[in-house]
């Protein structure tokens, strides 16, 4: 190995203590640190590029060098240029299909949830790892309507001359140092193209992220919207660790963002835990808690787990005031917290893409939509507990004889939802099956709910969907895989519901489920001897008997008269609480152990499975945190041609190391709309301005723009309008939050040249400021040359007022709830402008920045 | 077995000035008592020690929820344990809708405070509309009230009927009324009144603070307590409320020089 092979290896064992999931790397090409000619033309060259571009990168790379660094704006001397990677290249070829990406970098994105994503109502997807794209897609129809959604280098390939004319036009390279940086150094990012006319009316999406250390990502977008065009274009960037929570829905954010480790764990991110290993001097802690008897966990002691400390000796606390407390602090008896999800995207009908053939280089792809209602989840319960799929082409169900309603049932759904009856046939030992033949419905089913017993798990979306219809997958499941048990013992009796299964996944889903539904359920293993497998118990019990029977409608209370809700003596002490955000569990035992140079996470692959500590939540907040950096430097040129209207929207929840300096541009011409919605959530520092040039008679610009700055955080961000022409208009709304010491800055630009009669612009910016240990400047700058226009503009500082708390507090929120509603409240003019998905994401992160304070 | 509020030798400062010098009172759940009493009678400072406003300093004395003093908790714990004030100027607080806030705080208070049923309730959105529904259809408010911002822009008594709407959704032990009177026209005065009626009986005590006797009109009060400077001074039935509408309170102010 040489030394420079080694001190890549260094960094990246280095990162992975650090944060919760980088994935090992194992790059094609990955530069040497630092910028040179040599590297410039070296990405040039390994791209293929004609010789103009080659050129444009080196003439950038002059101007780069000979630019000093903005003498405005936030404290950059922190970077050092010679100490990042500018080009990493992760895969020799783009994938075609989802499923030809390499698995590593499949994972990744599928823990942002972006296949599923793609299932949805999306246009297009593309996704970016380190510096190249690696997949894009876009639906059929699009395509064939001329629209182009490419990665910028496929662009350039494809399109050189359209690329030719307007590359660097909007955004050069002499406008400032960064745009230079990422004209000579640009990979991957996107390119679209609307041709005349057409209306895109769903979102394009794409994803952007940074694995490596060190590592600089500087993608280049080009959006062209040709007359009367409509495009909205989104993008969600993330740096490791953030958005685990993503990946079905399971687990909470707070604990991922820091990148934890225990928290991750569930069967499908095997590779996570493998490579999180650290040499551990000091305390050590076992812990293990009520309702699930899978596992312990094995936690350092200065880990902080979300906890609420026990204040009555017996039976439960009256107070679930949550607290960080380092595991060795933890007594028998404090209550652990499994976070609940109660997040609900609920959509009446959904498309499946459903791969028909098998074997062909090119498999035929079907667009099927089902009706996602009450019925479907039925039978996926039914599908859970008696379903499975024969040679990929049978979808069977298997009854006992005497289960003749559900039969009927199954069969009616069948035909509701495939058109098609299935076969009936006798079976050994009153067996009673019902055959589909639908390559279709085996498939989809295969797809969605996996097959085989050990193998079936629910996809995020349907974790996410309404209560309401989780019921009837309940009520269904449980009729099929579940009993009721009434025994007497010695000490009285004992009543409870059960649901068996062997796949441990599908064994958490249901008690996730059930949690949305206020219904606690524990979790009981059988280990068994290879080559049985682990069976897994679901127990509802105690105080949650009648809530389960109501759903299941099984009278508890024998016969029909007494079928009140009597729950015996015992039944009534519930040894759990359920509160909008979590359960919460007493910890049965807990053990400490002082050990030396102890590798933690050490995982033999036996142990894997069997080792999942996930489940309640743990913060790594204490650890030493980020000594290297990383730089995002995106361009981002739009080009709104007359009559046409394109909305770039983007969340951002970078992690606290990387400097986020980016540059945003759009030309509205005659008539043309320019929306920019802006969100920035975490990194080191941002300055990012997204910036309308209303060049055209009648163009409108509006920028919406969202800061939050926590812990030792710069977000300097705004907006620019520049008119240009008359009769233009624009508006400028900026929400920014501090706290914990961060700072925000609203910098804004509006300019109106001479001649631009009938201009209208508002200008808005909001701040507030949550602690007397943060900051937050205003900064508009206004160069008015024109008598005959209207501007308007306000800004205000804010602090939380103490009435508002005490009201909401008035209300039994604490007062980290009243706070994030207060943020929510103080933003929402820019959320509700947001997709769905995009605000719940954002306020699921603003409640976590509100929450996540450790201390 | 019905419970008590109790308050008993309460001491209060406010920015340093003392502002109830001494205060009992005892309300059992069915009960409705009012206090009345002059401008600066420390009528407000009442309700907020009671739901625990931190700008308040308890100097002496014990709130008594049945049995437990619950000084030592903070706003949102005496909401759990089923106290609740219907505010005399409630804040807004924009970009909030009252449906989201409503449903948090039922949340809070109901499913994880001191709801007595034993069964936790499901609160999906749509039980929670529904419930949230029929609350609105016996305060003759629309529905659509749910969808705009909490007190934002709202008249003075739709905030009074906002707070009411609050109180029959959080169905509290015991409720302070702080003014709720002021700042209403006789219609709305009526159908708050009628509101609060309605969510009056044997599991809810009410304290009613006013500085006219208006709304006793609507309300019948089963004590009658008049307070001044930091005190009750004189407790009595209805007929002590009409006597102070006719005669104001300077025959009291005399009556207690004389003693």
């Amino acid at each position: 190995m040489n030394k420079n092979q080694q001190g890549i290896l260094q960094i990246n064992a280095d990162y992975a203590t650090k944060y919760g999931f980088n994935v090992p790397e194992n790059y094609v090409f990955k530069s040497r640190k630092g910028l040179s000619r040599e590297i410039v033309e070296k990405i040039s060259e390994m791209k293929n590029e004609p010789k103009w571009m080659t050129d444009f990168r080196l003439r950038s790379l002059d101007i780069f060098m000979k630019k000093s660094m903005p003498k405005w704006g936030a404290n950059l001397d922190t970077i050092n240029f010679d100490d990042i990677y500018y080009y990493l290249k992760p895969t020799e070829e783009k994938a075609k299909s989802w499923e030809d990406l390499p698995e590593e970098i499949k994972n990744t994105f599928d823990r942002l949830g972006i296949p599923e994503a793609e299932r949805k109502f999306l246009g297009g997807v593309g996704a970016q790892y380190e510096s190249e794209n690696l997949y894009h897609s876009i639906r059929e129809d699009l395509a064939k309507k001329g629209v182009i959604f490419l990665g910028m280098d496929d662009g350039l390939k494809e399109y050189p001359e359209i690329v030719k004319k307007y590359f660097g036009t909007i955004v050069p390279p002499e406008d400032n140092k960064f745009a230079a940086l990422n004209s000579a150094v640009w990979s991957g990012g996107s390119f679209v193209l609307v041709p005349k006319g057409v209306k895109v009316d769903v979102p394009l999406q794409a994803y952007f992220r940074i694995n490596a250390a060190n590592m600089g990502q500087f993608e280049r977008t080009l959006i062209i919207a040709e007359e009367n065009s409509f495009v909205h274009y989104t993008e969600g960037c993330f740096t490791k660790g953030t958005p685990i929570k993503t990946i079905s829905g399971l687990k909470n954010i707070e604990d991922i963002k820091e990148g934890d480790i225990v928290l991750t764990h569930t069967n499908s991110y095997k590779k996570v835990y493998k490579i999180q290993k650290r040499k551990h001097d000091g305390v050590m802690c076992t812990i293990n808690y009520f309702g699930d008897t899978r596992h312990e966990i094995k936690i350092t002691g200065d880990h902080p787990i979300l906890s609420v400390r026990r204040t009555k000796t017996e039976y439960k606390n009256n107070e679930w005031e949550t607290e960080w407390v380092e595991s060795k602090n933890l007594e028998k008896g404090d209550y652990v917290a499994i976070p609940i999800d109660r997040t609900i995207i609920s959509q009446d009908g959904r498309f499946f893409s459903v791969k028909l053939s098998r074997g062909r280089h090119t498999p035929k792809v079907i667009e099927f939509k089902i009706d996602t209602d009450k019925d479907f989840f039925r039978l996926v319960g039914y599908y859970m507990a008696e379903g499975s799929i024969i040679k990929e082409n049978y979808l069977t169900f298997t009854f006992n004889k005497n289960e003749k309603a559900f039969i009927e049932d199954v069969k009616e759904l069948l035909e509701k939802f495939f058109g098609k009856a299935p076969l009936e046939n006798e079976e050994y030992k009153n067996g009673i099956s019902l055959v589909l033949c639908s390559t279709l419905a085996a498939r989809l089913f295969k797809q969605e709910f996996g097959s085989g017993a050990k193998n079936k798990s629910l996809p995020k979306w349907f974790m996410l969907e309404a209560p309401e219809k989780q019921v009837e997958f309940i009520k269904a499941y449980w009729r099929g895989d579940g009993s009721f048990i009434n025994k007497k013992y010695s000490w009285g009796k004992k009543r409870m519901f059960r649901i068996n299964t062997i796949s441990e996944v599908l064994a958490e889903q249901t008690r996730d489920l059930l949690l949305r539904l206020n219904i606690f359920a524990s979790i009981n293993v059988w280990n068994k001897k290879e080559p049985r497998s682990n069976s897994f118990a679901i127990y509802i019990g105690g105080s949650h008997l009648h809530n389960f029977a109501d759903i299941v409608s099984h009278n508890i209370n024998g016969s029909a008269n007494n079928a009140g809700k009597l729950l015996l003596k015992q039944e009534l002490m519930s040894y759990t609480q359920i509160t909008d955000k979590y359960a919460f569990v007493p910890i049965k035992d807990i053990k400490r152990e002082i050990v030396k140079n102890v590798e933690v996470y050490n995982f033999s692959v036996e142990d894997d499975e069997s080792y999942i500590a996930h489940g309640i939540a743990v913060h790594n907040c204490t650890a030493p945190v980020y000594t290297t950096d990383s730089l995002h430097s995106a361009v981002v040129e739009i080009i709104a041609l007359p009559g046409s209207r394109v909305r770039y929207t983007t969340i951002q929840n970078w992690s606290p190391n990387v400097y986020n300096l980016v540059t945003k541009r759009a030309y509205a011409y005659e008539n043309a709309t320019v929306e920019w919605v802006d969100c920035n959530i975490g990194s080191k520092i941002t300055s990012k301005y997204p910036s309308v040039f209303l060049v055209g008679k009648g163009a409108k610009g509006e920028i919406l723009s969202i800061a939050f700055a926590g812990k030792g955080q710069h977000q300097d961000a705004g907006g620019k309008a520049v008119h240009l022409a008359p009769n233009t208009q624009s508006t400028i709304t900026s929400k920014s939050i501090s706290k914990d010491g961060g700072r925000t800055t609203y910098r804004g630009l509006l300019k109106v040249y001479p001649g631009c009669k009938n201009v209208k612009s508002n200008v808005r910016c909001d701040a507030l400021i949550l602690d007397d240990k943060s900051a937050s400047d205003t900064i508009p700058y206004m160069e008015i040359n024109e008598k005959d226009v209207s501007i308007g503009h306000e800004a205000s500082v804010g602090k939380i007022s103490d009435e508002q708390l005490f009201y909401l507090m008035s209300r039994g929120l604490n007062e980290a709830e009243a706070m994030a509603m207060i943020v929510r409240g103080f933003i929402e003019p820019i959320s509700k402008e947001l997709p769905m998905e995009f605000a719940l994401e954002l306020n699921r992160l603003i409640e976590l920045e509100m929450e996540g304070s450790v201390g | 077995m019905s419970e008590s509020l109790e308050i008993k030798d309460l001491h209060v400062k406010v920015e340093g000035k003392e502002i109830l010098k001494g205060l009992n009172i005892k309300i059992k759940q069915g009960e409705i008592h009012a206090i009345m009493g002059p401008n600066g009678s420390g009528k407000s400072t009442l309700a907020n020690t009671l739901m625990g406003h931190p700008i308040y300093d308890v100097e002496r004395g014990q709130i008594l929820l049945n049995k437990e003093d619950v000084l030592q908790y903070k706003a949102n714990e005496r909401a759990k344990k089923g106290l609740f004030l219907a505010f005399q100027y409630p804040t807004a607080v924009p970009g909030v809708t009252m449906f989201n806030f409503l449903r948090t705080a039922y949340n809070a208070v109901k499913v994880n405070g001191h709801a007595k049923d034993k069964k936790q309730e499901l609160t999906s959105v749509l039980q929670f509309s529904k419930l949230l529904n029929e609350k609105l259809k016996m305060l003759k408010m629309d529905e659509s009230f749910v969808k705009r911002y909490v007190n934002d822009g709202f008249s003075g008594g739709e905030k009074k009927r906002s707070e009411i709407l609050q109180m029959a959704l959080l169905e509290p032990k015991f409720a302070v009324l702080d003014e709720t009177d002021s700042g209403l026209d006789v219609d709305a005065l009526r159908i708050v009144s009628e509101g609060i009626n309605k969510l009056s009986g044997p599991n809810l005590g009410v304290l009613i603070i006013t500085h006219y006797q208006r709304i006793l009109r609507y309300i019948k009060p089963d004590h009658v307590h008049v307070m001044i400077d930091g005190k009750i001074v004189k407790s009595g039935g209805h007929d002590l409320a009409e006597k102070l509408e006719e005669e104001g309170y300077d025959w009291i102010i005399k009556e207690i020089k004389n003693e």
